[in-house]
């Protein structure tokens, strides 16, 4: 496997990501997003790995997921409680804190 | 007549190929699904392609937790949280914000292609030694023996996480409406 492809890819899917992050107003896809980011550096940490002979970057990898399994853990509770209070879930609306 | 080892090296180079533009179509189809329940399915097939290209890094105990962890419980967890809140249609209007955005990152992802046209990463010298790369064994005894201080750390985010997640899903608020 090419270093070049694994860049590609990696960023590719960076990007589709981050640009979903952004233009999808229903929260949960924002958070699937934000799993598609952390997985495209979890993959490139893990290919680097492979290419340097080094087992560090796999034991990122995995404090990375459990970084991110506790983040959508937290965050899917988070959401439950705003659906719960305003039963609504387009992240245009939830601007109370809004200057 | 054909090599056997060429044939290998180009069996094994289609299907990095196949699979890595699998993982890129697969993520695409997450961000421009309308229906939250199709965005979660590509999502699985995109964390499966994945895990095949962990596989092809010689990462096979990684790529059995990505199945396990991310395709299994988190992919679940979301699939349980659309089922309770209602899996409906998201409208998508094209405006001028959203313009802004698809350009942003357009610019930045051709700023990522110059950054990877540098050059590539010197590779270190030597085989991999298979039977001590990425199986449970090799990653067991680095992380019990370097990292033993971060794992801890780990249990206490994921016990913080646990609390924390009692703590917002246990009371019920009454909705703003009524008070």
């Amino acid at each position: 496997m090419g270093q070049e492809f694994v860049l590609l890819v990696s960023a590719s899917v960076f990007c589709i990501g981050a640009c979903g992050f952004v233009i999808r107003k229903n929260p949960l896809i924002m958070f699937v997003s934000v799993e598609l980011m952390l997985n495209s550096v979890n993959f490139l940490l893990i290919a680097y790995s492979s290419f340097l002979n080094s087992l560090d970057g796999q034991i990122f990898a995995l404090f990375i997921m459990t970084v991110a399994a506790a983040e959508v853990v937290v965050g899917l509770a988070i959401i439950l409680t705003i659906f719960r209070t305003r039963h609504e879930m387009d992240v245009d609306h939830i601007d109370a804190l809004k200057g | 007549m054909f090599d056997l080892a060429t044939v290998f090296e180009f069996t094994r180079d289609t299907v990095i190929l196949t699979v890595g533009i699998t993982a890129v179509l697969a993520s695409l189809g997450v961000i421009l699904c309308s229906s939250p329940i199709y965005c979660a399915l590509y999502l699985i097939s995109h964390m499966i392609c994945l895990a095949l290209l962990f596989l092809l890094c010689n990462a096979e105990f990684l790529a059995v937790v990505q199945i396990i962890v991310y395709a299994g419980a988190v992919m679940i967890l979301f699939l349980f949280i659309i089922a309770l809140l209602g899996g409906e249609k998201e409208i998508q209007e094209n405006s001028l914000e959203r313009s802004i955005a698809f350009g942003l990152i357009f610019i930045l992802l051709g700023e990522l292609y110059l950054s990877a046209t540098v050059g590539p990463t010197k590779q270190i010298e030597g085989k991999i030694n298979p039977e001590m790369f990425g199986t449970a064994k090799a990653i067991g005894l680095e992380l019990y023996s370097k990292h033993i201080v971060a794992f801890e750390l780990a249990s206490a985010v994921l016990l913080v996480a646990a609390v924390g997640v009692i703590c917002l899903a246990k009371f019920s608020f009454a909705p703003l409406k009524r008070r």
